[in-house]
């Protein structure tokens, strides 16, 4: 018997088109190869979608895709993601459960105790129990862990899966994994399986009492990095499993997406002009045809600011010579005359306040109001305004100039000043 | 004063060691507390010694005995025994306090003359007020009276930059002392700390503990190697975040050997214990024809030091094992020592249960996260955002395994001496807990300016700690051979005068501020 593992697919994520098309090819070829190699049943812990409602160009072929997955007779078993969740059951989630296609396995009862006890499913063909948590943003599922009744999800008999969408720390494999994790200790004990979602890179251990805890990874893209981490050589696909009263094997199946070219440049204790020209000489050398192109500027500038480094000429000439996308990463990059410094606060309001405050000092200008205290002050004002959203039925053309007025206005200045 | 009140009245002596003859019917005792009211301000002044008076020479009372004893006469007494016997109590002033803004400061003047005396209040504690992020660590006693609305907060981050010391001998309430403080420390995110705790008791694992404070999910993190509780982390360290350099200053290596391992890491900076490890001495220190680069004799020591210390083994595919599962050489545990940093570095109190490791072992789990941690906050020194971190300590047992005068002279110094000497610089502290405080050297005695006195019946010990204290405990050295269980001194430079407490009794602190189980309901999704 076997089952297929896959998660954080992210399906919606990508917003150009030739990506699109990829993030695509990719499901479709992995659910694909999940009825070619005739699995028993499929798995997919969180963050099917990017998020619960996507467009609906992505949920028509999603349909037609798990339609066929259906007819072939194959059970999806599936948790929310930190990312398609909806406390109200009102994600594209729900509404391919409520077709037939997928198959939500939390089956949670809150008890009067403040504990929550969870139910099994039992997949027919093979007599699988199965059973799950759903992922919340920000760990806040960390309490219904805390509060799991877990005597009778360990005592149960038989093969056992336990789904679940969280980082785990004892499975982080890099410092730079910042985020939410909680310890697998966590987790009930005793499980054949642990079908994780959440960690986007491939990662299979042991561990006592927790026999495969096992993250697919996403099989093409769910963040921004995921896309350099995939140019740099980062395996991409679902996971197999082999299994009868125990997993008899874990293995990883690659899937091809797109092909990628990088490039980085370190710009530590270098001027902007040094790291142009190197950037320009770099760009020679590849073949951007038909592929990501990823560019990433990371380290400290010793002078000028972050925006003297100008890849826009480069995006231009690798776009005219047929890449696909070309994605630039300047976020690592500082510099030592003007870099932001971080700031703590205890909520959002005080965090922005104290990282205006800190940085403002840097700033030069004969205004006073654009300095000091009334600097911070305006600075918080123009990020509110900025930060405002389209309203409902508001169109475009009505919600870009009525930021912009507002913005002016808080300026003090007229739209004509500039002219 | 209310004449009821009065146990006794000043009656010769000098500065620092003030006769006062007690009043009958009061039972005055050593390490008593009493006021002598002055003109806007009083005194509160500490019984240290205990002595007879009377008004009757000696050879007569001999005498009086002698008929008593050896001629039957049992009704022979003193006419107005009170009056003419008494007990005469060595007292000192300990601090000065002006009642118009409770201010207080150290005495340089007599009570008056003659002056009556009382057993002091908690009216007259009022000056112990909770200020900001404060820590208890118990409550004000007076002799064996413990004054329980008198409670003692010490200024957290000041207490925990400038180093603490807790001397102690065994069975004096030690680990609840420590439990004390830490529950303390988990309400605010202002001290993290980093505790090695060496017999798994701070956690609770099986009673209470500090799990259960309220604030524990966001402020405690606990690792330990194997079946965490629900919510614990395994204590994991990838063998690829140790250095050569942390062994340094906690195990002897000679030259040869310390230079085998620093070749090692060079070639290999991630998989060099491994390679030291599954090297064949003997291969290595005879290959034909080129000059081998340690001698095979060194390279066995090494070897068998490592795998002694770090309990490592070699299994039949070549992966090296840890039999307490602490050390991993393949994929796990990459991040504890950086996770473990981080939330130091976020003001939590980050246990980690040591029991399984050998001696040596611990100080080097200690060495990787203290070195890193210690390293962070010179870094943020240097940037200037030192002032944005909560301050942290090293809670340590035992602590002349690496701040003792021979460890220091006959090895370099570890990340403890270091943090000892420099650490306050950059906010990094330690928290020594010692039974033998004469073997660290009076250079980082001196240095740890808050000393938490528990009983102790050697000599020489209490000596050590009476001639580092911050307040002049010269004459408290019986005061503190006498303590009880739970009994304590606080000398620091952060309180007016050395303290006499009680710390409180863990399990109570549990049961009156503990978690309170939420019967409520939960949404799941």
């Amino acid at each position: 018997m076997k089952f297929a593992h896959l998660s954080d697919i992210h399906l919606g994520f990508q917003k150009h088109e030739a990506l699109q098309k990829v993030e695509q090819q990719v499901f479709e070829k992995a659910l694909d190869e999940c009825i070619s190699r005739k699995v028993d049943f499929i798995l997919i812990p969180g963050d099917m979608f990017h998020v619960n409602i996507p467009e609906m160009r992505v949920q028509k072929y999603a349909f037609a895709k798990f339609r066929e997955v259906y007819d072939a007779g194959i059970p999806v078993y599936v948790v929310y993601g930190s990312h398609d969740f909806s406390p109200v059951s009102n994600s594209v989630i729900d509404l391919l459960a409520e077709v037939g296609y997928i198959i939500k396995v939390t089956k949670a009862t809150s008890n009067e105790d403040g504990t929550i006890s969870l139910g099994f499913l039992v997949d027919e063909g093979t007599g699988a129990k199965i059973a799950g948590l759903s992922g919340l943003k920000v760990g806040k599922d960390r309490e219904w862990y805390e509060k799991l009744d877990r005597n009778g999800l360990e005592a149960e008999s038989g093969f056992k899966i336990f789904l679940f969408h969280g980082g785990i720390s004892d499975m982080k494999t890099d410092s730079g994994m910042d985020g939410d994790h909680m310890p697998l200790s966590l987790l009930p004990k005793g499980f054949s399986y642990y079908a994780g979602g959440h960690m986007h890179k491939w990662n299979h251990q042991e561990f006592s009492d927790y026999a495969h805890v096992v993250y697919p990874g996403t099989p093409f893209a769910g963040y921004h990095a995921d896309l350099e981490e995939n140019a740099k050589g980062q395996k991409r696909g679902f996971v197999l499993v082999d299994f009868d009263e125990k997993v008899n094997s874990v293995d990883f199946i690659e899937l091809e997406n797109t092909q990628y070219e990088i490039i980085e440049v370190d710009a530590n204790n270098r001027k902007a002009d040094s790291v142009n020209s190197e950037l320009v000489e770099k760009t020679k050398g590849i073949d951007p045809n038909e592929k990501v192109v990823i560019i990433k500027v990371a380290g400290e500038l010793t002078s000028g600011k972050t925006a003297d480094v100008d890849v826009s000429g480069i995006r231009d000439s690798l776009n005219e010579s047929g890449s696909l996308v070309v994605n630039i990463s300047k976020n690592q990059l500082k510099s030592k005359e003007y870099s932001i410094t971080e700031a703590k606060g205890a909520n959002k309001e005080e965090v922005e306040t104290n990282v205006f405050a800190e940085n403002i000092g840097q700033l030069r200008f004969e205004k006073p109001d654009l300095v000091g205290e009334q600097g911070v002050k305006l600075a918080k004002k123009l990020l509110r305004e900025l930060g405002q959203g389209q309203l409902v039925n508001e169109k475009k053309n009505e919600y870009i100039p009525r930021v912009r007025d507002n913005v002016l206005a808080i300026l003090g200045v007229d739209k004509d000043d500039s002219q | 004063m209310d004449e009821l009140q009065v146990v006794g009245q000043v009656v010769g002596g000098n500065f620092g060691d003030i006769v006062i003859r007690q009043k009958a019917g009061t039972n005055l005792e050593i390490g008593d507390l009493m006021v002598s009211e002055e003109n806007g301000s009083f005194l509160i002044l500490q019984v240290f010694a205990l002595e007879y008076g009377s008004q009757i020479q000696d050879r007569m009372q001999q005498m009086m005995s002698g008929v008593n004893l050896e001629q039957g006469v049992v009704d022979a007494h003193f006419y107005e025994p009170e009056f003419v016997n008494y007990v005469l109590a060595r007292i000192k002033p300990l601090a000065r306090v002006f009642k118009e803004n409770n201010d207080v400061k150290i005495p340089k003047s007599l009570p008056s003359f003659f002056n009556k005396l009382r057993l002091i209040t908690n009216e007259d504690l009022k000056f112990l007020q909770k200020e900001g992020d404060q820590i208890m660590v118990g409550h004000i006693r007076s002799g064996s009276k413990v004054i329980k609305e008198a409670e003692v907060w010490l200024p957290a981050q000041d207490v925990f930059s400038h180093h603490v010391l807790i001397p102690a001998t065994t069975g004096r309430g030690k680990s609840n002392l420590v439990k004390t403080i830490l529950w303390y420390l988990l309400d605010a995110n202002k001290v993290g700390a980093l505790v090695l705790d060496a017999h798994d008791e701070y956690y609770g694992r099986t009673g209470p503990g500090l799990k259960d404070h309220p604030k524990s999910k966001d402020n405690l993190v606990y690792y330990t190697p194997s079946n965490p509780p629900v919510g614990a982390n395994r204590l994991t360290i990838n063998l690829e975040t140790i250095r050569p350099d942390h062994f340094e200053g906690i195990i002897e290596l000679s030259d040869p050997q310390l230079a085998a391992m620093r070749m090692a890491f060079r070639k290999n900076p991630k998989g060099w214990i491994s390679d030291l490890m599954k090297t064949s001495a003997i291969d290595s220190g005879m290959e034909p024809g080129a000059r081998a680069e340690f001698a095979a004799g060194t390279l066995m020591v090494v070897q068998r030091k490592l795998r002694l210390i770090l309990s490592l083994e070699v299994d039949e595919e070549q992966v090296i094992v840890s039999r307490h599962e602490v050390f991993d050489s393949t994929t796990k545990g990459i991040t504890t020592v950086d996770d473990i940093v981080k939330d130091i570095e976020q003001g939590r109190v980050v246990v980690l249960d040591t029991s399984r490791l050998g001696d040596e072992a611990e100080l080097i789990v200690g060495n990787i996260i203290a070195s890193k941690l210690l390293q962070k906050y010179k870094d943020a020194k240097a940037t200037g955002e030192l002032d944005r971190k909560p301050v942290a300590t090293i809670v340590i047992e035992e602590a002349p395994r690496v701040i003792g005068e021979d460890v220091l002279k006959s090895r370099n110094d570890n990340i403890y001496a270091t943090i000892a000497k420099e650490g306050r610089k950059f906010k990094v502290g330690l928290t020594a807990i010692t039974q033998l405080s004469s073997v660290i050297p009076k250079t980082i005695l001196a240095n740890m300016n808050t000393k938490i006195i528990l009983g102790n019946e050697m000599k020489q010990e209490r000596e050590a700690i009476i001639a580092s204290a911050s307040q002049d405990l010269s004459e408290d050295d019986k005061n503190i051979a006498s303590l009880d269980k739970g009994e304590a001194i606080v000398t620091s430079i952060f309180v007016p005068f050395a303290m006499p407490i009680k710390v409180p009794l863990f399990e109570d602190i549990v049961k009156q501020k503990g978690i309170v189980q939420n019967t409520g309901k939960t949404k799941v999704f």
